[in-house]
């Protein structure tokens, strides 16, 4: 199939899927997933013209036939798979979603202290939700989420009342079944924190699946003032996956959020970060480290929108591209006349391990205020010969000498996570990655 | 131990070896001094297996095996080792993680056990006394950072730690202060044995009286071009290399 193929597609099939899958859609979200359908129409997917889409290149993804299925079933046993990612489930709110669906057997989660951890299909049904949905990321002009308004099936309601600390981290596994079918998931997240409330959440996609399937993922965030939030995604969908997913973010005074992406699986993969500071004093972090290697095309785009004056945003970010994979940042910031007294910093370095690996870095800054301090940097290199010379002078192998030199670049990613629960996964995912792709020990 | 026989090597399309002979048998000390420029460092970068030199004739063998066939990290699990002229800086790559995983890659080639942390840390700690070397440089990333003197002290640290058969030291007692010369001197004589060989490159006869040769070779334009004893060194501290044949300074071509 072409694109406009795939896109007649997704506007035939939508009728009969809304009446079999979701008969309990409140009256208002069926005219929101309505409109946004019409907006899809009229948009159809991006075109390599379109700049923010230029480096991604959607041909494989409109060839795969991706069906629009119910509730899926996984036979991995998850837990013993999440223990062995290193994640001591005991000690947060797990939910698991297959095919976009909530599995209440394999989650464990509950709301405590007023404040609600909840399947968001089931809490829409709540009128206030109403405004929250639509705001913070419009679908206009974007393809994939008007395609997200129209088909989601849920995701996490979480909801943090003022004053309110979440103990436990909310971890969501997001699969897709391996029925031998391609399979696709439009997953809605919702993140409601009030004034000085606390939580951590982790966005983990990931698979191993033997057939292609298509995850495309919403996440919004609304942090009142005062309000912290640290939120990590793990990419580490299968190779064949095709993963598009965005987090976009509101921010009120003195607001904190700290987004990590961490892009190690997908076949093709992008992910979007977006914040607007909104009112004075908030600040973002932004951090991310992608591994892209075989012929993985993976995409990392930012956004912050520094609105008001006195907001402070610091952006890292890292890539490692190997063997015929390739790397992509994309990251603006944007200093609106307002914004007097900015703060923004933003870097990418990368690595690039062969000749048939591709980095795309493009930080951007534009600025309208003129009392601001802003930065940004971009480096690409290969790996040091003369280093790599001084520990096989050592009788350490070569290989073992690229493996150490190429963790002690992307294991800076990892020093930066400051909650433990998902620190130590990470790092061993990293760790492993660099084993499998990177040769193994001599 | 080590018989280097023709010895010709070249980068790209300068000739920089142009026959160099050369045997060094165990429990010997050689010093290699030479005017800038001459091959010095090109000879140990080429007997460690440095990548971008082509030999373009001769031989090395080392214990009686074609060292030039070995990979670098086999030289050095064989017994070669060099300390480097400019020690390498690895950002991110702490000294005691990069010091055991070379101990242990030479153990292991040798069928020998690998050591445990705790081990490690005491053998190292052991041998960083006599450098007096503070133990917080074990806690930073492999030579960043590190003064001139620190990087010579760390090189002769790897080395204690790695017991080599055949120690070359591309000019170790550059940068170094008068203390820490002894220090370094001292660090290498405690190393000296039988069966164990040295190649000293190095500028100063100061060294050399601390470290006493058994020969000197001067290397001029990339050939051996006089050897003696240990007196050769005092003659040229006195008279320079112009008065060697094959070393003088060549005219300037027209
Ligand atoms: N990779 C290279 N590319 C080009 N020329 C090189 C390269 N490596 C060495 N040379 C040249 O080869 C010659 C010998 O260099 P080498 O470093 O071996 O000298 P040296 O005797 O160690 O000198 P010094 O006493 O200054 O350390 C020099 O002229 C140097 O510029
Ligand atoms: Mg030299």
């Amino acid at each position: 199939m072409n694109s406009t193929e795939v896109k007649n597609n997704y506007l035939s099939v939508f009728s009969d899927w809304e009446k079999t899958a979701l008969t309990k859609d409140p009256f208002w979200i069926r005219e929101t997933r309505e409109k946004a359908l019409s907006y899809f129409e009229k948009s159809g997917f991006p075109s390599s013209k379109d700049e923010a889409w230029k480096y991604t290149d959607l041909d494989a993804f409109y060839k795969i036939p991706f069906a629009l299925t119910g509730e899926g079933q996984t036979k991995a046993a998850v837990s013993a798979e999440l223990k062995f990612l290193g994640f001591d489930t005991s000690k947060a709110n797990l939910m698991v979603f297959v095919n976009g669906h909530l599995s209440k057997s394999l989650s464990s989660f509950e709301d405590s202290h007023g404040i609600k951890v909840r399947s968001l299909i089931e809490s829409l049904s709540n009128g206030p939700l109403k405004r929250y949905f639509i705001e913070i990321l419009p679908f206009e002009n974007r393809p994939f989420v008007s395609l997200n308004y129209a088909y989601f099936t849920d995701g996490l309601f979480l909801h943090v009342p003022e004053g309110k600390q979440l103990e436990k981290p909310v971890h969501l596994v997001y699969l897709s079944d391996n029925s031998g079918k391609p399979t696709q998931s439009h997953l809605r997240n919702l993140i409601l924190m009030e004034e000085g409330s606390r939580a951590t959440v982790v966005e983990h996609y990931w698979g191993n699946n033997l057939n292609p399937y298509f995850t495309n993922v919403v996440t919004k965030v609304s942090l009142d003032k005062d309000a912290s939030l640290d939120h990590t995604k793990i990419q580490q969908e299968s190779e064949l996956a095709t993963h598009i997913g965005v987090l976009a973010a509101r921010q009120k005074e003195n607001s904190r959020l700290a987004a990590r992406v961490f892009s190690f699986g997908g076949g093709l993969g992008r992910s979007e970060v977006e914040t607007v500071l909104a009112e004075k004093r908030a600040e973002v972090a932004l951090d991310g480290l992608t591994l892209s290697t075989g012929k993985q095309h993976l995409d990392i785009r930012t956004f912050v929108d520094h609105l008001s004056p006195a907001c402070k945003s610091a952006q890292a970010f890292k890539a490692v591209a190997d063997k015929s994979g390739t790397a992509v940042f994309d990251g603006q910031v944007l200093v609106r006349e307002n914004a007097q007294k900015t703060d923004a910093s933003q870097s990418n370095k990368n690595l690039e391990l062969s000749k048939d690996a591709k980095i795309y870095s493009k930080p951007q800054l534009t600025i309208y205020a003129d009392d601001v301090k802003c930065s940004h940097g971009s480096a690409t290199g290969q790996l040091d010969e003369e280093a790599i010379f001084y520990f096989q002078s050592r009788g350490i192998s070569r290989e073992e000498a690229r493996r150490t030199l190429v963790y002690a670049f992307a294991e800076e990613m990892v020093g930066k996570i400051q909650n433990d629960y998902v620190k130590g996964p990470v790092g061993l995912m990293v760790q492993r990655w660099m084993e499998e792709e990177i040769g193994k020990k001599s | 131990m080590l018989e280097i026989k023709n010895l010709q090597a070249r980068v790209e399309d300068k000739e920089i070896l142009r026959g160099v002979d050369l045997t060094v048998k165990a429990g010997e000390v050689h010093a290699i001094m030479g005017p800038n420029g001459s091959g010095k460092s090109t000879l140990a970068h080429v007997l460690a297996g440095r990548e971008g030199y082509e030999i373009t004739g001769g031989q090395v063998l080392f214990e009686g095996k074609d060292l030039l066939a070995l990979k670098p990290e086999d030289r050095a699990r064989a017994g070669i080792f060099l300390a480097f002229q400019y020690p390498v800086e690895i950002a991110g790559v702490n000294n005691t993680y990069f010091l055991k995983a070379a101990l242990n890659a030479v153990r292991k080639s040798k069928g020998e056990e690998e050591l445990d942390a705790m081990d490690f840390l005491e053998l190292v700690k052991a041998k960083l006394k006599p450098l007096k070397m503070d133990e917080s440089m074990l806690q930073r990333s492999v030579n960043e950072g590190f003064s001139g003197g620190e990087k010579k002290k760390n090189e002769v640290l790897q080395m204690a730690v790695l017991e080599p058969k055949l120690a070359i030291l591309d000019e170790t007692d550059s940068g170094l202060d008068i203390d820490a010369l002894k220090v370094v001197a001292d660090g290498v004589n405690a190393l000296k044995r039988k069966d164990r060989g040295f190649l000293l490159v190095t500028h100063y006869q100061r060294l050399l009286d601390y470290i006493v040769p058994d020969y000197v070779h001067v290397l001029a334009q990339g050939r051996i071009v006089k050897s003696g004893g240990k007196e050769l060194a005092k003659e040229l501290e006195q008279k320079g290399y112009g008065w060697i044949p094959g070393a003088e300074k060549k005219e300037a071509a027209v």
